[in-house]
């Protein structure tokens, strides 16, 4: 390939990749050559700056039709965008957390600690937008190993290095489970290519072939589920979760999950559905596999939600109950619905929002208090009114109370287990109880905040990074919990992903 | 029977053994040593199939770098030279089972398998057609996995050094 031909390409549309790259370059850089006793906190300012920067231009670039470079190897089509917003939004949420960061024994390699996450963010744009498989791989791994590292960072932390090493093993098992099913696909179809391959696969007919790709099927589902943490993957989940700065725990939670779940659509959605799954002309072999994937989101939900009950430190409460999180999104995944990507899109948006809340108040909380049990929220609200009500709206929300993004999120999936043919009532049924369950955890944190008595008269400081994340946090939640139309009208645009194969 | 069967089974057989070895062995040093038998032979499996390329890497990177620095691992660190085996009867025949069981899955798709005709051109040029793709169609992944090299970099150093303080102590 010449020059001239490469740059033919229309290398603009990854000026968000190029942006965070170029960000987290520069601030390796500065790291470096900075003398040792200057104060880092600035350095998550510029990241900050370059998160903001990438959102905008990725916004300017809305309006682009589908494109892509050097052979799929980079695609920016709608569900690109519309996730990508998503990870940028959790990019930007967590800057803001980590700037105010500070561990008992403090933080000796703050540098290190932002720019990681811009390339565990890379990592996870390049899942966004790729139609190949070696980039989708590349682009988890990017991730993966960036977050390897962040949990690692209190290196005086005995929790924390044993958490590390959990998430390491279980992240390296899954990796490679995930590789095996890849190479199936593969090694029967002899592309890389996502688009060349569902067109391949389209006109297998072979009985034996199909046996394959179904067992190539489960594993990469397997080897997926780990970093969605559902159940029965889920058990690294609390105590990485626990173990890991704060920061860190919201990034794995809600930034990390979601690069999970487009993978997973990326990657299943447009290979498996194209398979015919017993001889030609029969529905697709995602279809027929569904019942499969149902079985995983109502495992999902009801271990997260029943184990969490008995959780007294928040942080592994947290865990749990996004392990069932992760299993309401699930739920969407497995009716395949014709909405199927607008809702998980929406619920992801809220879970976002509420849960980067209730992290950064965690964080500010169980600073003060050098605890994380459910107790430091004792009396919140006579200490700070203000931050418990927004608690309050982030736990609702997370419970799924009407007026909440939370609760438009739920009633979206739900929906969706209706409108398929035949309906999925089982699923339903069983979402419908786990939230009830949830209930109970959800309120624990309530009754601790409004009714018990203050046990630490200390006035809290509240750091401006953490109002503001708290602030657009609490804001957003309500917001889209009583217009959720803002949302579906930057969904509109999209018309239901239909660039998803072209 | 062919050659290359015969060959396959060998270095199948040899690459097998060196992993059941590694799992049960117990000193750490024979663990190295039986991971090396599986390394080359599975080296041995790529020449077989025309991929000399893939064949060198893996003896370079595997048998080379990996077993080097593990060896380099067991020097520098404390460490107890012996591990014993962990586990209740239960959860080893459990998971015997589900290893069996997983094995068959895969056997019953594979026995039968007929993959149409075999590609004709294996032998042509290998490296230079592995380098073109590299640095043509896939030069986003390329240029992502030296990123990914650059943050592994980055964690070995600060995750392994020994921070001032400490190393002021001693």
């Amino acid at each position: 390939m010449e020059m001239e031909t490469l740059l033919k390409y229309e290398w603009g549309v990854m000026m968000p990749e190029f942006i965070i790259l170029g960000v987290a370059t520069i601030l390796s850089l500065i790291d470096l050559f900075m003398p040792k006793d200057r104060n880092r906190r600035p350095l998550a300012l510029f990241a900050l700056t370059g998160v903001v920067v990438a959102l905008v231009s990725l916004l300017s670039l809305l309006s682009v039709d589908v494109t892509s470079i050097l052979g799929d190897t980079f695609r920016l089509d709608s569900f690109a965008k519309a996730f990508k917003v998503l990870l940028f939004l959790g990019g930007a949420l967590v800057l803001l957390l980590s700037l105010h960061y500070e561990p008992q024994e403090g933080l000796l390699y703050r540098g290190e600690f932002y720019y990681l996450f811009l390339t565990a963010l890379l990592g996870a744009m390049m899942m966004a937008s790729s139609g190949d498989l070696i980039t989708l791989f590349v682009g988890l791994e990017l991730l993966s190993i960036s977050s390897y590292i962040l949990v690692g960072l209190r290196k005086k932390y005995a929790l924390a290095n044993e958490s590390a090493l959990k998430y390491v093993i279980s992240g390296g098992i899954a990796t490679a489970i995930t590789l095996f099913g890849m190479s199936y696909i593969f090694g029967f179809t002899g592309t890389t290519n996502i688009k060349e391959i569902a067109q391949y696969l389209n006109e297998t007919v072979d009985l034996g072939h199909q046996y394959v790709l179904a067992l190539a099927f489960f594993l990469t589902l397997i080897g997926l589920s780990f970093k969605l943490a559902a159940a029965p993957f889920h058990m690294w989940a609390p105590d990485v979760y626990q173990g890991a700065p704060t920061p860190v725990t919201a990034f794995l939670s809600v930034v990390s999950k979601t690069a999970g779940f487009v993978i997973v659509l990326r990657l299943l959605v447009s290979v498996f559905a194209q398979i015919p799954a017993e001889g030609s002309n029969s529905p697709s072999m995602l279809l027929s596999l569904q019942d499969y994937i149902a079985f995983l989101a109502a495992v999902t939900m009801i271990l997260g939600n029943t184990i969490a009950l008995k959780q007294r430190n928040v942080k592994r409460m947290l865990a749990y109950s996004s392990i069932a999180h992760a299993g309401y999104v699930l739920v969407a995944f497995a009716t395949l619905s014709m909405f199927m990507f607008d809702a998980v899109w929406f619920y992801l948006l809220a879970y976002l929002l509420m849960n980067f809340g209730a992290f950064a108040i965690l964080q500010v909380v169980s600073a003060q208090s050098q605890s994380e049990d459910i107790q430091v929220f004792a009396g919140l609200y006579k200490r700070s009114p203000m931050m418990a009500v927004a608690m309050a709206i982030f736990l609702l929300s997370l419970a799924g109370i009407p007026g909440t993004a939370g609760f438009i999120g739920k009633v979206n999936i739900f929906l969706g287990a209706f409108v398929t043919e035949p309906a999925h009532y089982v699923l339903a049924a069983i979402m419908i109880a786990t939230t009830v369950v949830s209930y109970v955890y959800y309120f624990g944190i309530f009754v601790q905040m409004f009714f018990r008595p203050v046990e630490d008269k200390r006035k809290i400081e509240w750091p401006i990074g953490i109002i503001v994340v708290v602030a657009v946090c609490a804001f957003g939640t309500i917001l889209f919990g009583l217009f959720p139309s803002i949302a579906y009208d930057f969904l509109g645009q999209f018309d239901h992903f239909s660039d998803f194969l072209q | 029977m062919s050659g290359e069967y015969i060959a396959f089974l060998a270095l199948a057989l040899v690459a097998l053994a060196g992993g059941i070895f590694m799992l049960n062995l117990t000193k750490v040093v024979h663990m190295v040593v039986a991971l090396v038998f599986t390394f080359v032979s599975i080296a041995g499996v790529y020449v077989l199939l025309s991929a000399e390329f893939i064949a060198a890497v893996q003896v370079l990177i595997y048998s080379g770098a990996i077993t080097i620095i593990m060896l380099f691992g067991i020097m520098l660190t404390r460490h107890q030279d012996d591990g014993q085996s962990t586990g209740s009867p239960l959860r080893k025949a459990l998971a015997l089972l589900a290893t069996l069981a997983f094995g068959a899955a895969v056997y019953v798709g594979i026995r039968h398998l007929d993959f149409g005709e075999e590609a004709a051109a294996l032998h042509e040029k290998n490296t230079e057609q592995i380098g073109v793709a590299l640095y043509t169609n896939y030069v986003i992944p390329f240029e992502l996995t030296s990123v990914l090299l650059l943050v592994a970099l980055v964690g070995a150093i600060i995750l392994a050094k020994k921070d001032d303080k400490e190393a002021g102590e001693k």
